[in-house]
Order: C-alpha cells, then sequence, then structure tokens
C-alpha cells in the first residue's frame, strides 16, 4: 500500500515511512506524534509567519519612504527659507548698489551716512565697501583700516565681476568674529567701468536663522561650505568653522550618529552660495507607530503559535491514540484467528488421533471380550477370578477410551445440520428439564432471564441441545454443590445471545484461553474428558456461531453463546 | 433358511482388520449365531452369494471395494440384506451415505458385544417382518 511516489520516497525519512506503514511491527508511537506534531505545527505556522513577515517588512518600508519623504520635504523648506534669506539680504546690497551711485558712494561720507542708514534697519550688517574695477577698495564703512586695500588678486573678485553676486564663506577676518561678505558688482554708466559693493555680515545672522526654521529640537540643522567647514554652528558635530569630520555625503542617507543612534541626514545645496545644508535627524520619526506595529505583530504570532500548539497538540495525542487501538484491534484480531486457527487444528490432529486409536481398540475390546466369553464357559481354575477382574478393568479402559475417541469424532448418531426453525427458549427449557434432577441433588438454583418475543433461528435442534447441554453442565461441575446458574437470552446486533453464568470457583486468566482446547481439562484424570467444551466450540462454529467466555476466579464463569437468526441452508428461502 | 426359525440370523462379519474380524466371528459363534467372515470388499460380495447371511457388518474402509461400494452393489442384488456399517475411521458423511444406500444402522468401533447384538436382532427383524 505504497501511496507515495518514487523520488519523494527517497527523501522522506525512514523514522517517518516506518511510522506511516499501516500495522508495521515496531511503530513507534512516540516518534509518529513527533512527527505528526512538527509537520502539522510547520504547516499551521508557516502562512502565520509568511504574512507576519512580509507584513513587518511592508511596514517598515513604508515607514522608511514616509520618513524620508518628509524629511526632504523639512529639508526643501529650509533650503528655500534660506534661500529667501540669502537672496533678501542680497537684494539688500543690490539695492545699495544701484548703477548710478559709484560717484555718490566713492565720496566717504555717503557711504558712511547710507552704512549706518542701513546698521539701523539691519544691524548685522559689519562694514560696507565700495572697489572699483581693478580691485582697488575706493571707499570702505567699517571697524577696520582696509581703505585702499587692493582685491585684484583675490578670487571672489573674479568671480564677483563675472557673476555680478557673490556670497562668500564664514570666516573670521580681523575681528576674529564669524561673518561672511556678500558682493555685488555693477556698471558704472558714466564711466561704463564695473564696480563692486561689498557688505560683510557677521555670521550669528545666520546661525540665527538657522536657528529659527528648526523645528524639532531633537534635529540638527547647520550650513557646511564645499571644504567641509560647518558654517553654522551643529548640536552634534562642532562649533562654527570647525571642520566637519563625520562622513556625511551628499544626497538622503542612513548612519550612525557619535553617540551611537541611528539617524537619518538629508542634504541640499543653498542655490548662489558657498553652503550645502545639512537636516540630521533621529531615525523612525514613527518609533512610537513602529513599536507598536511590532509588539503587536508578536503578540499575534505568538498567541497563533500557542493556540496552533494546543491545537495540534491535541489532535495529535487524538490521532496517535486511534492509530495505537486501531493497531491493537489488528493485533488482538490477529491473534483471535490464530487461536481459532490453532483450535481448528488440534480439533482436527484430535479426530486424527481418534480414527487412527479406533480400530486398534475395537480388536483389543474384540479380544478382551473373547477372552471373557471363554472364561465363563471354562472350569474353574486357579486365579480365574484375578483374571476377570483384570479382564473387566481391560473393559473399563477400553470404555474410558471409547468415550474419547468417540467424542474426538464428534460422531453422534445424528451429527449432521438438520436446519429447522427453532426457538433457542424452548431447547433452553428442554436442556434444564433432562437436568432438574441432577441439579436438585446439587442444590443448584436456576435463573431465567429469557426474552419472549425472541425471533426464530434456523439452526440443528439436537446439537444447540448438546451445546447448552455441555455449557450448563460445565457450570454445574464448576459450582459443585450450592449455587446459581443464570441463562439470559436476547437479541443482540441482529443475532441471538444466550449467556449462561454460574457463581462456581472460575477460570483462571492464564487458562482461560485454552479452555476450547481438546483434552484441556482441569477436573481430575478420569473424570473428564476435556472435550466437552472443545466439542462445543465446533458445534457453535459448524452453527455459523461463536462462543466468548468471561471469568473471574471465585465470582463465576460466563458463556456467551451467539447465534445467526437465519442458518444458511435456509438463506434462499 | 431352514433353521431361521429355531436359531439366530447367520451373520457376515466384512472388515480388512482380521484380528478383529476374527475375534468378533469367534464370540458371535460363542452366542450361537452362525457367523464368517470377509477380508476385503470383493470377498464379502463372494461370501454374500455363496452363503447368503441374514445380516452383514460391514466396515467402510477396505483395500478393494470400499464398504459404500459393497452397499451400493447389494442394493440391486440383495435388496433384503440388513446391513450394519461398523467402523472405526467413518466419517459422518460416510456414514449419512451408507444409511441412505440402505444400511440398517451406523455404529463406531469399538462396540460393546450385547449391543451389537441387539442391533443384529433388531435389523434382522426389520427385513423379515
Amino acid at each position: 500500500m505504497n501511496i507515495l511516489p518514487g523520488f519523494i520516497h527517497k527523501i522522506v525519512p525512514y523514522a517517518f515511512k516506518s511510522s506511516s506503514n499501516l500495522g508495521h511491527k515496531q511503530r513507534s508511537y512516540g516518534q509518529l506524534r513527533l512527527i505528526l506534531f512538527s509537520v502539522m505545527i510547520a504547516i499551521a505556522m508557516a502562512p502565520v509567519i509568511i504574512t507576519a513577515g512580509l507584513g513587518y517588512y511592508n511596514y517598515k518600508d513604508l515607514l522608511q519612504k514616509e520618513e524620508r519623504g518628509q524629511m526632504e520635504s523639512r529639508l526643501d523648506g529650509s533650503i528655500k527659507s534660506i534661500e529667501a534669506m540669502v537672496n533678501s539680504l542680497t537684494s539688500v546690497v543690490l539695492f545699495v548698489a544701484r548703477n548710478d551711485r559709484y560717484n555718490e558712494l566713492t565720496t566717504d561720507n555717503n557711504l558712511r551716512q547710507l552704512f549706518v542708514r542701513i546698521k539701523r534697519q539691519y544691524d548685522f550688517f559689519a562694514d560696507l565697501g565700495v572697489i572699483d574695477h581693478d580691485g582697488k577698495q575706493q571707499s570702505y564703512w567699517g571697524p577696520y583700516d582696509l581703505q585702499d586695500a587692493d582685491y585684484s588678486q583675490e578670487q571672489w573678485f573674479n568671480e564677483v565681476i563675472a557673476k555680478g553676486v557673490y556670497i562668500s564663506h564664514v570666516y573670521t577676518g580681523y575681528r576674529q568674529v564669524p561673518h561672511f561678505a556678500i558682493a555685488v558688482s555693477n556698471l558704472d554708466p558714466n564711466t561704463r567701468k564695473i564696480w563692486v559693493l561689498r557688505a560683510t555680515i557677521d555670521a550669528i545672522t545666520l546661525q540665527k536663522f538657522v536657528n529659527t526654521i528648526k523645528t524639532n529640537a531633537s534635529d540638527d540643522l547647520f550650513l557646511v561650505d564645499d571644504e567641509g567647514y560647518l558654517q553654522t554652528s551643529s548640536e552634534h558635530y562642532g562649533q562654527v568653522l570647525s571642520q566637519l569630520n563625520s562622513g556625511i555625503v551628499p544626497g538622503f542617507q542612513m548612519g550612525l550618529s557619535h553617540a551611537g543612534e541611528n539617524i537619518l541626514y538629508a542634504t541640499g545645496r543653498i542655490t548662489n552660495t558657498p553652503w550645502t545644508l545639512v537636516l540630521v535627524e533621529k531615525r523612525y520619526i514613527h518609533h512610537q507607530d513602529w513599536t507598536t506595529f511590532r509588539a503587536r505583530l508578536l503578540f499575534i504570532i505568538i498567541s497563533c503559535l500557542f493556540l496552533n500548539l494546543l491545537i495540534v497538540y491535541g489532535l495529535v495525542t487524538m490521532l496517535t491514540r486511534l492509530i495505537k487501538k486501531a493497531d491493537e484491534m489488528q493485533m488482538t484480531m490477529l491473534k483471535e484467528a490464530e487461536h481459532t486457527d490453532r483450535l481448528v487444528s488440534i480439533g482436527r490432529l484430535a479426530a486424527g488421533v481418534g480414527h487412527e486409536i479406533n480400530n486398534p481398540l475395537a480388536i483389543i475390546n474384540q479380544k478382551n471380550g473373547l477372552v471373557v466369553d471363554l472364561l465363563l464357559i471354562s472350569p474353574d481354575f486357579e486365579h480365574k477370578e484375578t483374571i476377570f477382574g483384570c479382564l473387566r478393568e481391560v473393559d473399563k479402559s477400553v470404555e474410558r477410551c471409547k468415550t474419547i475417541t468417540h467424542r474426538l469424532l464428534g460422531f453422534a448418531r445424528r451429527s449432521d445440520v438438520h436446519s429447522e426453525r427453532l426457538q433457542v427458549n424452548k431447547i433452553v427449557e428442554e436442556v434444564l428439564q433432562f437436568l432438574e434432577n441432577s441439579m436438585m441433588h446439587s442444590r443448584i438454583r436456576v435463573e431465567l432471564q429469557l426474552q419472549d418475543d425472541l425471533p426464530l433461528i434456523v439452526s440443528d435442534h439436537l446439537q444447540l441441545q448438546q451445546i447448552f447441554l455441555n455449557i450448563i453442565n460445565n457450570g454445574i461441575d464448576a459450582i459443585g454443590k450450592e449455587g446459581t446458574v443464570s441463562i439470559m437470552t436476547h437479541v443482540a446486533a441482529g443475532e441471538v445471545q444466550v449467556v449462561i453464568q454460574d457463581d462456581g470457583h472460575g477460570i483462571d486468566q492464564e487458562i482461560l484461553p485454552h479452555i476450547f482446547e481438546p483434552f484441556f481439562t482441569t477436573k481430575e484424570t478420569g473424570k473428564g474428558t476435556g472435550l466437552g467444551l472443545s466439542i462445543t466450540y465446533g458445534l457453535i462454529k459448524k452453527l455459523d456461531g461463536d462462543i466468548t467466555v468471561r471469568s473471574q476466579i471465585g465470582k463465576g464463569t460466563a458463556f456467551t453463546i451467539t447465534l445467526p437468526i437465519q442458518g444458511e441452508e435456509n438463506d434462499t428461502k | 433358511m431352514t433353521q431361521n426359525e429355531q436359531s439366530n440370523p447367520t451373520v457376515l462379519v466384512a472388515d480388512d482388520e482380521i484380528e478383529f474380524a476374527s475375534t468378533l466371528v469367534a464370540r458371535l459363534k460363542l452366542r450361537n449365531f452362525p457367523a464368517t467372515m470377509a477380508n476385503s470388499g470383493k470377498a464379502a460380495l463372494a461370501a454374500i452369494e455363496q452363503d447368503q447371511p441374514d445380516v452383514l457388518i460391514l466396515d467402510l474402509k477396505m483395500p478393494d471395494l470400499d464398504g459404500l461400494e459393497v452397499l451400493a452393489s447389494l442394493k440391486e442384488n440383495y435388496p433384503d440384506l440388513a446391513v450394519i456399517i461398523l467402523t472405526g475411521h467413518g466419517s459422518f458423511e460416510a456414514g449419512r451415505q451408507g444409511m441412505e444406500l440402505g444400511a440398517y444402522d451406523y455404529i463406531m468401533k469399538p462396540v460393546d458385544l450385547n449391543l451389537l447384538l441387539v442391533k443384529i436382532e433388531d435389523a434382522y427383524q426389520s427385513r423379515t417382518a
């Protein structure tokens, strides 16, 4: 009964094959149970774990995207704000440096007045300088003596000439205070020459502005220039103008902070400036959601696992118990079949022995008879009486042997099956009438519980008589003196059952399986042939019936005879 | 035939067990039953033809012709012969067939001679009646 295809057969472990093989002799129920349990748990848990895994990663991905999106939009907003601020500063400088003001501004007083006016509005302006097209500072107002400074070789000067606007890095300069410069160039309409207005602004302005647009206290927002110097102070990466030494690279990145925390950072260029804005956030802005989700997921998985374990354990226990029971039943059936088989073959052997012994026994019998006959007509001689006695004993022994051989052959004068419709109760009563005297003598009471409407059965009258007689006799023998024989008849599962019970000495459990074997007797030698129950068993089998026995030492024995209602011969009618 | 009224029926014992048959014959003779024996089926048929016995005591298992075959042939030629089957081997089925073929009775060996004598009388009476 191999239902597994070949290739699967090869990969299935031996343990499983041996466990799944029906009726396998050494079936290990523990192993079977373990295999069933593991397989069922695996099958039950796999979808849960796969679904949970998918949910976990999808949700994580979603949260990360969300985080990134939010961060990018915040960074974008911040960049725009800074750009707007830089633009407004540039506009102020541009406004001051109107086309036609070169001459006006190169006059010291005018620049000073302008500076005072501007300073009144925007106090972060540190100084103002007007530079001619040769790079020479023509006019300057500020805390340093920078009159006539030559900027022609400076890179920023060339840049501002080329581009019109230049915004510098933050630098400390003479005052040792961080600041940056905005320079604009313009064409003087009179001289047709380019001139430059340069304004220095305190870097603290930048710092303040960045601080104002930083919305989340736990975030870090700062500007850094192309060389990696901080343009504004960072909470975690150092003060202004210190070198940024963490490996921050452009774009949206994940990384670890100095403190070892998971961080996300994003960078963006501020147009027309040498600055890059860096936004650093602690990772998992939705940390709360995430932990809740994870906890719930874990709870669901563990609950599922627990529930599955419970259910599968129950199922597997039930299944294994059923299989075990089925196996045991099979074993019992096999044993019973074996037993029946043995009884049949012993019976056959016994019958054979009976046949073989019968003929020599007949010769002994006749010879003995002849000797007796001859002695009877002989005159008296010495020891005649002794010889007579011996011959009588021989005759008795032959009689005993004859009883045995005849019973072995199961050969009453009418031992064929004569099927007729019979009332079982009536037969029981007939047998009891027959036994009345001997039961009265032994003071044995009879209790009858005969079902009144018992259906007629098709069977053999004489053989049923013989069967009941044998079993009841057996009970009487078991009781000895004083006791009760109970006889019950009823219908069970479409068959007639006759239960004959005695309250005698009972039969030992060890010898119970042997009582239907020929020559098995517990009576003393010479009193029982050990054939009664064996013959009864044979007769019942011949009538397609069955007999079972239950017994308990000291309590008694109950034989249950089951007879089919419809005998085979009359089936066609 | 002439001594029928005043004496016992004549008996033929057909059995291949010579010791059994001879002893039985001897005992029958002691009880004034004229008895002879035959040790095979064919011998039995020949003896019947020659001696015309009243009662045949027939074993079922014999070397040449078995008891049932003897019975079958007797049924045609000697329907009046009373036959008692006396066997140590007989199966139940053989007994039933023997009765069907006209045997008067069926007895298992070993048998008490007194019982056999009763059967012989009965069988003989049933035929002459």
